[in-house]
């Protein structure tokens, strides 16, 4: 592994990989290569997450420029939570630099362990939605009772979207604007510090406290992390932890490999592949927890 | 992210084939148009630098550490100075900067796009993000 081309095509495979694995998961490909990166090859942690960020940019646009086409996104929900997002993933990339590799290799293992809650749901409604087609979206998007916001009616938040699964339009009112808003800063806030897209914090900020219907939630969390990592990887890219042969490959790799995930993998792949994909996240998380201590297992 | 391609991947020809009540329609196409051009434009730029990068620098060694110690241009003036040595790296960098800049031009059009509408809340709220990005990279200048 000390020839650069070696390294740098290696890069690339494992970023095809991790690329694959996220999109299976629904988690971002960043997840799941930084970890690779800094515990296999023992790169450092700053330029992982480096690569990693401008990796999130190109996955998260190129799947949102689908989402936004096909009317699923809220172009208004997003261009304004995006104010606390940016705000947030600039305040994340702060801190990334004045912390040491350890305090971020710990707050990453928790975060991974956070991730595996969602992904756990997910499959689990999956296999719901499986045996009853029609079910989807059945959920109210808004709680009966409760008065229209004020801040939601005086920004425009509503929206609609075709469900095939129902076979109409579903329309929805959002509220709890400023609980929103305060979720999307700290979801900025992991976004800059680890490197990563922070979906799995974006969309129960719009799903659980906002009250927007999951699908349009997971869409208008795709266009927004774009605009979220472009904050930080522009202070990563200036101030040089953006290493050009590990984000090379690692951009590309993820790339491709989100491609190869939702094109063929989520088709072959059964629910046992995805269990094992997650215990093998949980384990990780403990490696990258025990390496923040201090206390190296991989690769010495 | 890829949660929602899962989930909507089968949905597409149906979401199309919808009559549209919205007023964003014409919005909706052209952010659709830039991030995916902006993200396969920024691939190919990567692609052909990290070609001609291998092809230049041949059987470099490498180690993890020797990564941390590595120079190269990392503002956008070094950069164009690169390219115009025909720097490989500096290829690569611009690719990156093009991924980057790809957000910020879809934030840049929706501006417009908003004020052609004349919805002037959303010109505003647009205009601060894109002014927070704007601070984010002079910041990134001087930190």
């Amino acid at each position: 592994m000390d020839h650069l081309l070696v390294l740098a095509l290696f890069i690339a495979a494992v970023s095809v990989i991790a690329g694959a694995i996220g999109s299976l998961l629904g988690l971002g490909g960043g997840v799941v290569v930084i970890p690779i990166l800094t515990l296999v090859l023992q790169i450092d942690i700053h330029l992982a997450i480096g690569a990693s960020i401008v990796s999130v940019i190109a996955t998260s646009s190129g799947a949102a420029a689908t989402f936004v086409r096909d009317r699923l996104t809220n172009l208004r929900v997003g261009m304004f939570l995006e104010i606390a997002t940016t705000i947030g993933a600039i305040s994340g990339a702060f801190i990334s630099g004045l912390l040491l590799g350890n305090a971020l290799f710990i707050i990453f293992a928790l975060v991974l362990v956070y991730s595996i809650y969602p992904m756990s749901r997910r499959m689990i409604a999956e296999r719901r939605l499986s045996r009853r087609q029609t079910a989807a979206e059945a959920r109210p998007a808004n709680v009966p009772d409760e008065q229209p916001d004020r801040i939601a009616t005086a920004l425009g938040f509503e929206g609609s979207y075709y469900d095939p699964a129902a076979k109409r339009e579903i329309t929805y009112r959002l509220r709890r604007v400023p609980l929103g808003f305060a979720f999307m800063y700290i979801a900025g806030i992991a976004s800059g510090l680890l490197g990563v897209g922070g979906g799995i914090f974006k969309v129960p900020a719009m799903d659980i406290a906002m009250g927007m219907p999951i699908k349009t939630s997971s869409a208008t969390s795709t266009f927004m992390i774009g605009a979220t990592a472009a904050a930080s990887a522009g202070i990563y890219f200036l101030r040089g932890n953006i290493n050009p042969v590990i984000a090379a490959p690692v951009a590309l790799g993820v790339l491709v490999g989100s491609l190869i995930g939702t094109r063929l993998l989520e088709r072959l792949a059964g629910d046992r592949v995805r269990m094992v994909f997650i215990v093998v996240i949980a384990l990780t998380s403990v490696q990258m927890f025990l390496r923040g201590l201090g206390v190296h297992i991989l690769g010495g | 992210m890829p949660i929602e391609a899962h989930q909507t991947q089968p949905d597409r020809s149906s979401a199309q084939s919808q009559p549209s009540h919205d007023t964003l329609q014409p919005i909706e196409i052209i952010i659709s148009f830039i991030l995916r051009g902006g993200v396969l434009l920024s691939g190919g730029i990567i692609l052909l630098g990290t070609l001609l990068y291998f092809l230049r620098v041949g059987g470099v060694t490498a180690t993890p550490a020797s990564l941390k110690a590595m120079v190269f241009p990392h503002t956008p003036g070094d950069v164009f100075a690169g390219l115009a040595h025909g720097d490989p790296e500096s290829v690569i960098m611009l690719g990156l900067m093009v991924l980057i800049a790809t957000p910020v031009s879809r934030i840049a059009v929706s501006i417009v796009a908003f004020a052609l509408e004349k919805d002037w809340r959303y010109v505003a709220i647009t205009s601060v993000v894109l002014l927070i990005l704007s601070i984010s990279f002079l910041l990134g200048k001087a930190g």
